[in-house]
Formats: C-alpha cells, sequence, structure tokens
C-alpha cells in the first residue's frame, strides 16, 4: 500500500485531473450537505461533516430503472451501465456500509444492478477528524479512518491530505495523479496516528452491542418497544438516509404505451410496506415497525450475514423529527436483556 | 410557565380514570432534543416541561395512533386524551373539531400560551450541539440557554423560529385547562419567504420550486407530522390507480407536493411542522403559507379558530368573490 501527499495548494490540480470521469462530492445547502455531481471546472471543498442522504445513492439510487418496455411487445431494453464514477469524501461509515449491504445483493443471487455500479464507481474516502456528535461507529465495527469498502483514503493532516490506496482502483487513482503528490515520510504516518486517536477520543456516545444479536428477538413482547415507539410518526427519515438501509419495492410505470420496470426504494417504517393485498398487516402499528427496524439491524442480519447492519453514523438519531434515538432505544434493549 | 403547576396538573389529568394518557414534551436524549411523552402517571408527568424548544405540534398524534383490531372479549380503550398545545397547535384541534377528524369529548386540551419557539437548526447553527441535554428558557425578551454548567443570554430575534415571527395565534384558541398567563400578541412580521417568491415571474417559480423538490426523498415526513394530513388511504399510497408514481423524480415529486399543499388549502395552521421536519431543507412552509393567505384574501376564512365553522372547502357563499374565474 503506496502513502502519498497531497499539499492542499494542488487540490485543485488534483480535482482536474480525476474529471475524465463522473466526479460527485458533498455540496452545501443551507445547514444541509448533499453528494451532487460536480460541474465542470468546479473545485469541491470538503469541509463537511456528513452528507445528509448517504452516497447509497450512487450504487443504489433511490428509483432504478431494470428495463424499459413497450405494452404490447414482448421487447425489452435493459439500461446501459458504464458510467465510472468517483466519488469524493466519503466517510469511512458510508464506505463500510457499502461492504456490509453489498452481502445482501450477492446473497442468493447476484445483483446486476448493484454490483454493476459498486464496480463503477471509486470511492475515495475522508478520514474523520471531527466526528459528529451522534457517532458511535467504533461501537459497531467502525472508526473514524477504516478503509473498509474505500478504494482510497485521505487524512486530512492541515496543510495536506495524507493518500493511502486501499484497493488497486485506488493505486491506479494515485498513480494518474503521481506528479502532483509527494512521498509520505514517516513523520506523515505518525501525524495520522495522532488525528485519528485525537478523532476516536471525540467521539463520546456508544452503545453495548454484546448479546445484543442473540437477545433481541427474546425481548419480543417486551414493553419497550410501545416506549421508544409511542412518538414515531411513521415517515422515512430514519430508513431513507440511513447508509444501510436497502429495501425496495418493485413496479412498473407506464407513460402512453412506454414503459419502464423500475424499483426503489422502500421504507419498512411506512404502513403499506408489509400490507397484504387481503388487507391484513402482520406489522399493524408503529411499535411492530420499529421493532422490525432494530431486529433487522441488529438480529437478523447478523444472524444471515455475520455483521451489524448498523456503522454508527447517527443519521437516524441526528434527523428524527421526534428523537428517536438508536443508542437511546439499544441502551433500553440492553437493560431489558 | 411555572414547570410545577404544569406537572402537578398534568399528574391530576393522568390520574383521573377516563384518561389514557396527557402528550406532552419532555427532554430529548441529547443537545437541544426535546421528544413527545405519553404520560400516564405521576413519574411520567414529573418530566414533563415547556421550553421554546417544544416546537413539535403533538396535535397529530390524535389520529396518528393506530386503531388495532380489538381482541375477542376486550372493550376498545375509548378514554379521553390530554393534550398540550401551543396557540398555532391549537388551531390544528379547531381545525380536526372542525372536519370531525376526531370528537370534542375524546380530548382534553391543556392550552400553554406560547411567547414563541426557537428555530432549532438555527439555534444549533450558532451554539453547537453538545451531547449532554441543554436547557432553553424564555428569558425576559428573550432567551436563556443553559449548557455545560453555562448560561448564556440570546436575544430573541437572533433564534426566534421564523413561524413565530409570522404567529398571529400565541394563545390557545381552544382549551380545556390553561396553563399560566395569557401572553401579549406580537406584531408579525412581513412574510419575506412568500413575498419573495411572489416576486419572480413565472420562470423565476417554476425554476425555484424545481430545485426545491428535486431534493426531496419522499420520507413523507412532511405528510406525517402534519396534524391534518390525517387521510386512511392517502393517494400517495395508492397503487391502484396510482396518482403518484413512486417513481423520484421532479415531476412525481412536484405532483406530491402540489396534491399535498392544495389538500391542505383552507385547512392548513401554519405551525411550520412540515418544514421543520423536512430531512432535504424544503421551504415548505412557504407553499403552505401562500395557499393560506390566498384563502384569506379572497375569502376572508381562516382555519382553525372556529369550532363551530363550516370546513372551508365544503363551504360556498353566494357572494365569493370568484374573480379568478374567466
Amino acid at each position: 500500500m503506496s502513502a502519498m501527499l497531497l499539499n492542499k495548494d494542488k487540490w485543485p490540480e488534483f480535482v482536474g485531473k480525476l474529471a475524465g470521469k463522473k466526479l460527485w462530492a458533498p455540496q452545501a445547502d443551507g445547514d444541509a450537505v448533499h453528494f451532487a455531481p460536480v460541474a465542470d471546472g468546479e473545485v469541491p471543498t470538503l469541509d463537511f461533516r456528513n452528507t445528509r442522504v448517504p452516497p447509497k445513492q450512487a450504487v443504489f439510487p433511490q428509483t432504478e430503472t431494470m428495463y424499459r418496455f413497450q405494452l404490447g411487445t414482448e421487447e425489452m431494453e435493459l439500461p446501459e451501465l458504464n458510467e465510472e464514477t468517483i466519488l469524493l469524501g466519503v466517510r469511512p461509515c458510508d464506505a463500510r456500509a457499502m461492504t456490509i449491504v453489498e452481502k445482501l445483493f450477492r446473497w442468493d443471487i447476484d445483483d446486476p444492478y448493484y454490483l454493476k455500479r459498486r464496480e463503477l464507481v471509486t470511492l475515495v474516502g475522508l478520514a474523520c477528524n471531527e466526528p459528529g456528535l451522534n457517532c458511535f461507529c467504533p461501537s459497531v465495527g467502525g472508526g473514524p479512518a477504516s478503509t473498509e469498502g474505500l478504494d482510497l483514503l485521505m487524512v486530512d493532516l492541515g496543510d495536506s491530505y495524507l493518500l493511502e490506496a486501499v484497493t488497486a482502483k485506488g493505486e491506479a487513482l494515485i498513480a494518474e495523479t503521481k506528479e502532483i503528490l509527494d512521498e509520505a515520510g514517516a513523520d506523515s504516518a505518525k501525524e495520522k496516528d495522532r488525528i485519528i486517536s485525537e478523532a476516536e477520543n471525540k467521539i463520546i456516545r456508544t452503545v453495548d452491542t454484546e448479546g445484543v444479536p442473540a437477545g433481541l428477538p427474546g425481548l419480543w413482547e417486551d414493553p419497550l418497544w410501545q416506549r421508544v415507539s409511542a412518538a414515531c410518526l411513521g415517515c422515512g427519515t430514519c430508513t431513507y438516509l440511513c447508509p444501510t438501509c436497502h429495501c425496495f419495492d418493485i413496479q412498473d410505470e407506464t407513460e402512453g404505451f412506454e414503459a419502464r420496470r423500475c424499483r426503489m426504494w422502500d421504507s419498512c417504517m411506512f404502513e403499506e410496506y408489509t400490507l397484504h393485498t387481503s388487507g391484513h398487516n402482520p406489522r399493524p402499528a408503529r411499535r411492530e415497525r420499529t421493532r422490525n427496524r432494530i431486529n433487522h439491524k441488529y438480529s437478523y442480519y447478523v444472524d444471515k450475514f455475520d455483521v451489524i447492519a448498523c456503522v454508527g453514523c447517527g443519521r437516524c438519531s441526528n434527523l428524527c423529527p421526534v428523537n428517536i434515538d438508536i443508542i437511546e432505544i439499544l441502551r433500553q434493549v440492553k437493560e431489558a436483556l | 410557565m411555572d414547570l410545577e403547576q404544569l406537572r402537578k396538573t398534568a399528574a391530576e389529568i393522568v390520574d383521573r380514570d377516563d384518561v389514557k394518557y396527557l402528550i406532552g414534551w419532555k427532554q430529548g436524549s441529547f443537545g437541544y432534543r426535546v421528544a413527545p411523552s405519553f404520560v400516564e402517571d405521576a413519574a411520567g408527568a414529573a418530566e414533563l416541561i415547556f421550553s421554546p424548544l417544544c416546537t413539535a405540534n403533538l396535535a397529530t398524534y390524535l389520529t396518528l395512533v393506530e386503531k388495532l383490531p380489538v381482541p375477542r372479549g376486550q372493550e376498545a380503550d375509548d378514554r379521553k386524551v390530554a393534550l398540550m398545545v401551543k396557540g398555532c397547535d391549537s388551531r390544528a384541534v379547531v381545525q380536526l373539531l372542525v372536519e370531525k377528524g376526531i370528537h370534542r369529548d375524546q380530548v382534553i386540551v391543556v392550552g400553554c400560551p406560547c411567547p414563541g419557539m426557537v428555530d432549532p437548526a438555527l439555534l444549533a447553527e450558532n451554539y453547537p450541539e453538545t451531547e449532554e441535554p441543554a436547557e432553553l428558557k424564555w428569558n425576559g425578551d428573550g432567551f436563556l440557554l443553559i449548557r455545560g454548567g453555562e448560561e448564556i443570554k440570546v436575544a430573541r430575534d437572533e433564534l426566534l423560529a421564523e413561524k413565530c415571527r409570522l404567529c398571529r395565534y400565541p394563545n390557545p384558541v381552544i382549551s380545556d385547562i390553561s396553563l399560566g398567563e395569557a401572553v401579549e400578541p406580537w406584531e408579525p412580521v412581513e412574510d419575506s419567504g412568500v413575498i419573495e417568491i411572489e416576486g419572480k415571474d413565472i420562470d423565476g417559480r417554476s425554476d425555484y420550486w424545481e430545485e426545491q423538490f428535486a431534493k426531496c426523498v419522499r420520507c413523507y415526513s412532511c405528510r406525517n407530522v402534519c396534524p391534518l394530513c390525517y387521510c386512511q388511504d392517502c393517494i400517495l399510497d395508492r397503487l391502484n390507480p396510482t396518482w403518484v408514481n413512486r417513481a423520484v423524480n421532479f415531476s412525481e415529486n412536484t405532483a406530491f407536493h402540489i396534491a399535498r399543499a392544495f389538500h391542505l388549502a383552507g385547512r392548513c395552521i401554519e405551525c411550520g411542522e412540515c418544514e421543520r421536519v423536512c430531512p432535504a431543507n424544503i421551504p415548505l412552509g412557504r407553499l403552505n403559507r401562500k395557499l393560506a393567505r390566498e384563502v384569506r384574501d379572497k375569502y376572508g376564512f381562516e382555519p382553525g379558530v372556529d369550532p363551530e365553522a363550516e370546513p372551508f372547502q365544503a363551504s360556498f357563499k353566494p357572494d365569493d368573490p370568484e374573480d379568478f374565474i374567466l
């Protein structure tokens, strides 16, 4: 693994060298930040904590056309997926989430859409010097400089970024920009370690997951679920903004004779999510839906794929309109075990 | 407001045999957060607060609660629900009564005269949120922020929420039990948000909303938080026929937001919750306030102030101006 230094003065030049591919970077909109395509000639700044909507949308778009067809014919047209994209400034939690979700999309069948997009995207990570208030990535197996899922990790050292290639794609990116990079010395590595350990110390909130995956099903009828879900509005904020939530619905949409089959994000917090055509709903209330959300992340997924489907990014706690806080829920779960 | 009085009153209410629970606000799990609280006993009542952070309009829970089938041999729990309301929230209760969405004898309205709420996003921007729960109080003409042992005086204008700057009803318009003294209403400011958009030409408006609606992720938090979006069968959830496609794009998102805005015309009581909860920062308040203003200016109708009023969209007056009909 090669480590290089990029002086911040050369950041515009670095971005310019990547311009052959489609670039996405975090962009501010009021107090929110979103991943959005970078316009030609524009130089994104990496001054942000984390984006509201996670970069999962680059590999798992909210609406994905699976194929197009004409009503009354049997012909269908598959979408072409061939645009290589570089995501600049992906936080380690969000990249790690992609490796977790990928397990599902490789499970019974290989999902061509997800895997193709994953192949086409290069994730340039940015370690977290200043973790957010509700970050708890170390509690669930991550860290402010975790490289899982990333192709390249950048660490902000003040005047420069330390670039560490993680995969062959990352190596290639370094090779492409080599002429404006400098070799990183031992002192840079030391500085990185100092910054990252400082960042780790800034993470205040924690979750104790020991015994949770095995114990959760035993709490099925526990009064805690009523307590933690009483205020739930049943909206999709927690799930849509979650980097590991991956549920989708498939629908056909027509306009005249033109039609397409597409899949779009769905949320287990919506009433219609489990509504049967008979009118029966096995998860009739927000209590059951909240219970499912926590069980899926902290128990079912662990059972099936041996990893907790939560990366501790804190978005659900930050953005829930009624302060339903996953850290608090897990504290109550732990207490009830 | 005297918190002791609030907690004592709440404890008395939930002690009654005919009351299921009281819905109020309590300190949230971190920072400036305040959480809705469903109080069933004295211990729960002791956690209640009323502060400039109690922005959430709890009236939405009157209709949000699921009515599950009652198991054989059991009777439905139709005890009353007590609800803490600010001025704006109380208008939602009145509008629900007008529409017969709730019955008067099902609700005990606990009125809280409101000197104005802060804008939580602005607060967090100016005074970064810390893990430790912080307290905010009304303090003379402004606010007092108590955070980590430190007391910070903040001017009212610095943090007052937009909906409160525009507020015309700080005192509850309906209440069974009133807590604290009525507040002196203040002069509402001009609605600069709506005026800004009215000042644009058609293309400008279209561009503005295109940019806004393109950000929508269709989490429906605006619809779900809205105390007056309570249709059991929402057109957005309908699949047959599909009025609004599930695809998330400008066109479908626009259909969603316009449909919602129209369904709220003459019903929206301007509590600003839709805008507060939007994770995509879409200024939905501007849209709904524009329609509220049209209804006010053109028909002299103000929703949510008179429980005996006829619903606006179900009423007709022979002398309606109708000057927009060619």
